[in-house]
């Protein structure tokens, strides 16, 4: 549908929290339009906070994030968030939930609005589902809820806080297909932070890996010229992937692995 | 859910085991069970002549003055009186504290403003305030509206301030991200997301008003179930004071399970 050509770029971003570092040396890191980055490390490294400084809702102790070349501020929908839990909204229904996405969109029409809603119901498969309520379907489906509902308000970013982490592993591979292919068509600038290596890779255009907080980047892996851009099951299966996350896991247990993954 | 207990050692039809669910239908009969033995005990009582009946009228007699009251017009009045206090000053509570609990808690100074004020007059005991109000507005209806809105206001404020503070930031941080802008978060965020909250804290509030509603009519009134209670009292009918209090104790459980029934039909989506 809409792509805008958005472009996210961290200049020398520091972060503290009192005299607590997280983010201690500057990062930088230039992402370009449509790219699905994902920012991989151990728990507590500080990709949470990096991700949350994007979408306004940390600021930077120095240093500033840029999107399309202008600072970003306060909050807005230009940069969408879908977190891990809480994600929807419990007393609205699955189309509420979804249409609650356009609220703050004046550009629309109730009538466009509504087209809209149905549209993302269609494309997360929840069409279904519309008139049920978040605690009646699955964990998985409430994340597809979410997912809908931030694309909804089209965001020039899409940042995504391990939105898969309490589901179960079978569940978690449909949903990382899913939203590979979403990503894709809709061409949405994405972060996505997750501690799963796999993950990190089946979804990834590009890896960014931390080393334990403060945070520290150890590797910028170029996820697509190692194993492609196409993704399907096969490719979970093949050689190539087996390599990259084995050699991944390596990395981020500090073994002193050859860096032919390390971009 | 219950857990499977060594099926070969304990018998399944033991009804006193530790921590396991029973059938519906005997909890129902031992709760009708000990409502019978604690009626019947009484009623023994005083047929047995332990107390003098003055004292403590048996059951029976009670039910009957209960029935007597609310036909000759002596009862239902009255209750209706109470009622209608206990509501107004509970709705005028309702109507400032959600605000100003939403507002306390969703911005800081406003919350170090009134807090330490409202944490200290919670803790005015409403009879202590008793003659204050009688001297500022004398012995008619605003006394009994400001006590009971005393004693329910500070608290309920604290209670919905704590309310909204236990809704997740999740929520906020998504609408955000969505194009709100905080305050436009209040009514389609924090409302639907407290309100389950909210409605049990004022439905324990409205129980407390029936407490100072009694009080106040008791202290100053010449009408409402206190006056009546009050009023049997200074002729011995402790008949007429028990009927009053059961009066109130019916009032109270009816009111409290219609609000849990509302409760569960709006709130289905939990
Ligand atoms: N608001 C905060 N105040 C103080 N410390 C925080 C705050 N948020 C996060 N931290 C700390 O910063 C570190 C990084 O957190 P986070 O970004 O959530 O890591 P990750 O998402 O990689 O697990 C953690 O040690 C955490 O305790
Ligand atoms: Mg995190």
């Amino acid at each position: 549908m809409e792509q805008l050509s958005s472009y996210l770029q961290f200049h020398d971003v520091t972060k503290f929290f009192g005299d607590v570092p997280v983010v201690q040396q500057p990062f930088n890191l230039a992402v370009p339009a449509g790219q699905f980055v994902v920012f991989l490390g151990p728990s507590g490294c500080g990709k949470t906070t990096l991700m949350r400084m994007i979408g306004g809702l940390d600021t930077p102790s120095s240093g500033e994030i840029l999107l399309q070349g202008m600072p970003v501020g306060a909050p807005d929908i230009r940069r969408g968030m879908v977190f891990q839990s809480y994600s929807s909204f419990p007393w609205l229904t699955v189309r509420k939930n979804i249409e609650f996405g356009m609220r703050f969109r004046r550009d629309l029409s109730a009538a466009q609005k509504k087209e809209r809603a149905e549209y993302f119901l269609k494309l997360v498969g929840l069409t279904d589902f519309a008139k049920s309520y978040p605690s009646r379907i699955s964990g998985g489906m409430r994340q597809r809820v979410a997912i809908a509902r931030t694309l909804a308000a089209d965001p020039d970013v899409l940042l995504m806080d391990e939105p898969f982490g309490a589901l179960d592993a079978n569940l978690r591979e449909d949903l990382q297909f899913e939203l590979r292919k979403i990503q894709k068509n809709s061409g949405k600038t994405t972060i996505f932070v997750t501690h799963d290596v796999e993950e990190a890779v089946f979804l990834a255009d590009r890896i960014i890996v931390f080393g334990p907080r403060p945070a520290r980047v150890i590797a910028d892996v170029d996820v697509i010229s190692l194993i492609g851009s196409e993704r399907n099951e096969n490719v979970r299966d093949s050689e190539r992937f087996f390599h990259l996350r084995t050699e991944i896991l390596h990395l981020l247990r500090g073994r002193d692995a050859k860096k032919s993954a390390a971009a | 859910m219950t857990v499977p207990a060594s099926p070969t050692r304990r018998k399944r039809s033991s009804l006193l085991c530790f921590r396991q669910q029973v059938p519906h239908s005997a909890s129902l009969l031992a709760a009708l069970l000990g409502a019978a033995v604690f009626l019947g005990g009484w009623q023994l009582l005083v047929e047995l002549r332990v107390v003098a009946p003055v004292f403590l009228p048996p059951p029976l007699k009670v039910a009957q003055t209960f029935i007597h009251m609310s036909v000759d017009g002596s009862m239902l009045p009255n209750t209706l009186v109470s009622i209608r206090r206990v509501w107004l000053a509970f709705l005028i509570s309702a109507l400032l504290a959600v605000p100003l609990g939403i507002l306390m808690s969703g911005y800081r100074i406003i919350g170090a403003t009134f807090e330490p004020m409202i944490d200290f007059i919670r803790y005015l005991p409403v009879p202590a305030l008793v003659p204050l109000a009688i001297i500022w507005f004398g012995v008619g209806e605003t006394t009994k509206i400001f006590l009971l809105w005393l004693g329910t206001f500070f608290q309920l404020v604290l209670m919905v301030a704590a309310d909204m503070k236990r809704i997740p930031n999740e929520y906020f941080e998504t609408a955000y991200t969505l194009g709100a802008r905080p305050r436009q978060t209040l009514l389609p965020v924090a409302l639907p997301a407290m309100l389950p909250q909210l409605m049990d804290s004022m439905r324990i509030s409205l129980g407390w008003c029936w407490t100072y509603v009694i009080i106040a009519e008791i202290v100053a009134s010449d009408s409402g179930l206190g006056f009546v209670i009050w009023t049997a009292r200074r002729f011995m009918k402790t008949d007429q004071v028990m009927a009053g209090v059961i009066m109130i104790g019916l009032i109270g459980l009816v009111t409290d399970q219609c609000l849990r029934l509302l409760h569960r039909k709006l709130f289905r989506y939990q």
